[in-house]
């Protein structure tokens, strides 16, 4: 029989309640193994049991066999079974050698960090990665914090490798490098577990698969003889239909246009003179590499990072021509301004108030609820629990129920409802699907193109080539600061691409 | 080729867990509680601040109060004694007026650590429109009121502005701000300010038209107007659209920035009212309670202040109800000064003690043990 790590009868509650309802995972050295699951269903969690991090209501955890027991991390690295999270544990302000050592501690610091230092490099060799021991973290791009975090691991001792979604922080080239390397690891004699919700990935970089739903391990099969509708039948329970954006609408006239926009952050240029425009009824795309500026353009349309250079005007309802280059966040939103930020727990929400509060704040402004004096919470209680349900958002038990409890998903739909509600003539997207499942992510494209189809100019700012490619009628390609390349609708991924890494 | 690699460096298998760690793990299990009903959290709040008194009770029997004194000075002469009640809800007021402004202030992020400066401008504020006679006798008491909630609230700008406009720490400024004000009121006393009747380091006495009056045989007219202070305190945060400003300010300020909630404006107002009560606190304590610009009179309300918001979680009426229990602790605390020789700074460290015992309790709030058997 190979090596294997067993997990039996797993079942965990955190109150009431249920995360993990027996569920049961085995991986053996020598393969990649994928838990494939929709957000909320469990994935995670069960790993973190694997890690030692959760200690299990019931249930087994097995190597080769013979049952241990986990109280904590570092038994689990004892029997050597390593965890790369989805956000990275790693100190910012150390060098990578600095995290590893963290991690494997030496008898002394001094002698401990060359030999650390000469690890990593044997490490960064064989896995073909380039990282450099003496880097502090916090200068590393995403992709090279991953791969810090995966030495590391390797560096422990790790046999057992399980990695938590991770490319949803990569672009598509850097998850093609990372899940081919993974590949490699596994077979040099290790058994790797492949937590994501991608289907495309585990049909080409899994041996297996166990496919999670509702906190419950569903089947294991083999990806080589399971067709992808069968997979996602599992996964999803029903087939969802991915929205699909209708032909070309006649275009409107240009409804926002930017144009020289230049903007600095830490004393590094940013914007280096970016320019476009979106018409009504359209969706544009930018499409690049994230960290080419795409943050600091959505900050300055959103009103809340000044620009050194360049304008910003939007055509109003009335046909005059406003610069809104210096206009406040809420003046922007007084002239049909809706923004949906990449980082809704910082921009999108707070947690902490309840869900009308997150709700009827973008609305309160224009009296919808009351005046100065006072604020009528009847109102904004039965608007959004008529949000909530045109909005399909589900967990809200109650309005006055704070946003923090609900997942992802309903979180974003949160967002939506209050951003659409309003009927918006510009609507600012930044990866609204970031992190989201397949059955979010169709909503929230549903809204978006219904936005379009409601005379909305839509610039969607995504990482993810795909939602680009299914939702822009044009799409800009963003590289250092600027649009370097632009293309209509029907657009060829290949060219997309290439201009994204030509320009770069 | 990677095998070697993998399998290099052998495990770990050294245990920091402590032995103790691991006997009590055995015994009881740690669980994060997902919400926990208002009851509850009063209730462990009510046990923090009993837990906090019976250490203060011990402390205070080692310092040389009996323990059956302790509850006939706390409790029966406090409460029973009219001429002590008297006193709690002279005390009241001025401690709910920093109660209030320490909550508006840190509704709005904004630490205020600089009350005892407010208060001691609306205090000179005050004075020097006694001692200058601005204005006719009927409107002098007005005057000063007004005089001492601009002086404070001009005050309190300074760092409010640099916090807003060059992100100046405010908890440094408004701190270092206490020093000016204070000295600034040393060099009064000692100098220009100096009572010519006695040659101590207090302004003359006012006369009777700057005094508040009283209003009833227990009560002056500070106490009614904090309260509805309190009332309109309630108004703002609970009622207004401003309330439901300062509420997103403090939950996540950078998304309610992008929502287009007029941040500084906001934070500003608040911090200025902030001001305002901490220098009406001041007038009240000058012109209510000594009947004259003193060198201590703010002594112990900044702390104090701070306390009260804490305790209430910022909101108003709560805030009332800590600061009628501070104000029953402060005249305690003044009695065991005069029986027991005991020092004023007793107080606040029981003020502290009991502070770090609602603190502490916030674990119990977050968490839940579950014993095994």
């Amino acid at each position: 029989m190979t090596a294997a790590l067993e997990l039996r009868g797993i079942r965990k509650s955190f109150g009431d309640f249920l995360v993990l309802n027996d569920a049961d995972f085995t991986v053996e050295i020598g393969s990649v193994h994928a838990l494939l699951g929709e957000n909320g269903a469990g994935k995670s969690s069960l790993m973190n049991v694997a890690a030692g991090l959760y200690c299990p209501d019931a249930g087994s955890v097995n190597i080769d066999g013979v049952e241990i027991r986990l109280s904590g991390p570092r038994d689990a690295k004892a029997h050597r079974i390593g965890m790369v999270h989805q956000n990275f544990k790693l100190v910012k302000r150390f060098t990578v050698a600095e995290n590893v050592l963290l991690a494997n501690p030496r008898p002394s610091t001094r002698v401990g960090l060359t030999e650390i230092e000469a690890l990593i490099r044997r490490h960064a060799e064989t896995l073909g990665f380039e990282i450099d021991p003496r880097r502090q973290v916090s200068t590393l791009s995403v992709a090279e914090q991953q791969r810090a975090e995966i030495i590391k691991v390797l560096i422990a001792g790790a046999r057992f490798l399980i990695l938590d979604e991770p490319s949803a922080v990569l672009t598509d080239h850097e998850a093609e490098r990372l899940l081919t390397t993974v590949r490699e690891i596994a077979q040099a004699g290790a058994a790797v577990v492949l937590v994501t919700h991608k289907l495309s990935e585990v049909m080409r970089f899994a041996d297996r698969v166990t496919v999670m739903r509702g906190g419950r391990t569903l089947a294991m099969l083999e990806p080589k003889s399971t067709s992808r509708e069968d997979l996602t039948m599992l996964t999803v329970g029903t087939t969802i239909v991915a929205p699909r954006r209708s032909s070309r609408p006649a275009r409107g006239s240009p409804r926002i246009s930017v144009t020289g926009l230049e903007c600095a952050r830490d004393g590094r240029s940013m914007l280096a003179g970016t320019g476009f425009f979106v018409h009504s009824e359209e969706i544009y795309g930018i499409a690049g590499v994230g960290g080419n500026g795409q943050g600091e353009l959505v900050e300055a349309l959103m009103g809340v990072r000044l620009a050194n250079a360049g304008t910003v005007a939007i055509r109003h309802e009335d046909g005059r021509t406003i610069d809104v280059t210096h206009a406040s966040p809420a003046m922007r939103r007084d002239l049909g301004f809706a923004v949906i930020p990449a980082d809704r727990e910082a921009l999108g929400l707070a947690g902490s108030l309840s869900v009308a509060e997150n709700f009827a704040i973008g609305q309160i402004h224009d009296g919808r609820y009351g005046s100065w004096a006072r604020v009528n919470r009847t109102k904004m209680r039965d608007d959004t629990a008529t949000a909530v349900d045109a909005f399909d958002i589900h967990g809200v038990r109650s309005t006055l129920q704070r946003a923090s409890l609900l997942s992802g998903g309903n979180a974003q739909k949160l967002v939506l409802a209050r951003e659409f509600s309003r009927n918006p003539s510009i609507v600012i997207a930044h990866s609204p699907t970031r992190g989201l499942d397949v059955r979010a992510c169709a909503a929230v494209h549903e809204r978006v193109l219904a936005a379009r189809a409601a005379g909305a100019a839509v610039l969607l700012i995504s990482e993810d080539l795909d939602e680009i490619l299914g939702l822009c009628d044009r799409v800009g390609v963003m590289t250092r600061g600027r649009i370097v390349a632009e293309f209509e609708a029907p657009i060829d991924r290949q060219m997309v691409g290439r201009a994204m890494v030509d320009h770069a | 080729m990677l095998d070697e690699t993998v399998s290099r460096s052998p495990p770990s298998t050294a245990r920091s867990t402590s032995g103790a760690y691991r006997l009590l793990q055995g015994r009881f299990r740690l669980e994060v509680r997902q919400q926990l009903p208002v009851w509850q959290r009063v209730g462990i709040t009510a046990g923090a601040i009993l837990f906090g008194l019976v250490i203060c009770g011990l402390i205070l029997v080692t310092a040389g109060v009996s323990a059956s004194n302790l509850v006939e000075e706390f409790i029966i002469q406090i409460l029973f004694d009219p001429q002590n009640l008297r006193a709690v809800l002279f005390q009241a007021a001025p401690l709910i007026l920093v109660g209030l402004g320490a909550s508006l202030a840190f509704r709005a992020r904004f630490w205020n650590l600089g009350i005892e400066g407010q208060m001691i401008w609306g205090g000179i504020a005050a004075a020097a429109t006694s001692i200058y006679h601005i204005g006719p006798d009927r409107l002098r008491l007005g005057l000063m009121t007004a005089a001492a909630i601009l002086a404070a609230m001009l005050w309190v700008a300074i760092p409010a502005s640099l916090k807003l406009t060059y992100r100046v720490n405010e908890i440094i400024s408004t701190l270092l701000l206490n020093y000016i004000a204070s000295y600034f009121l040393f060099h009064l006393l000692y100098g220009p300010w100096k009572d010519p009747g006695d040659s101590f380091p207090h302004s003359s006495q006012f006369a009777t038209v700057e005094r508040l009056p009283d209003i009833g045989p227990h009560l002056n007219i500070a106490l009614p107007l904090a309260i509805s202070l309190v009332a309109l305190a309630w108004w703002l945060l609970h009622v207004s659209r401003a309330g439901l400003h300062l509420k997103f300010i403090h939950a996540n300020a950078s998304m309610a920035q992008v929502l287009g909630v007029p941040i500084k404006t906001a934070t500003f107002m608040a911090v200025l009212l902030s001001g305002a009560l901490s220098g009406l606190s001041g007038l009240v304590i000058v012109s209510g309670m000594e009947g004259r610009l003193t060198l201590g009179f703010y002594e112990g309300y900044g702390f104090s202040g701070i306390l009260i918001a804490f305790l209430a979680r910022n909101d108003p009426i709560s805030a009332t109800i800590v600061a009628f229990l501070v104000a029953m602790l402060f005249i305690a605390g003044q009695s065991l000064q005069i029986f027991y020789q005991i020092p004023f700074s007793m107080v606040e460290l029981i003020q502290a003690i009991i502070v770090m015992c609602v603190a502490a309790s916030e674990f119990f709030v977050r968490h839940r043990l579950h014993w095994h058997s």
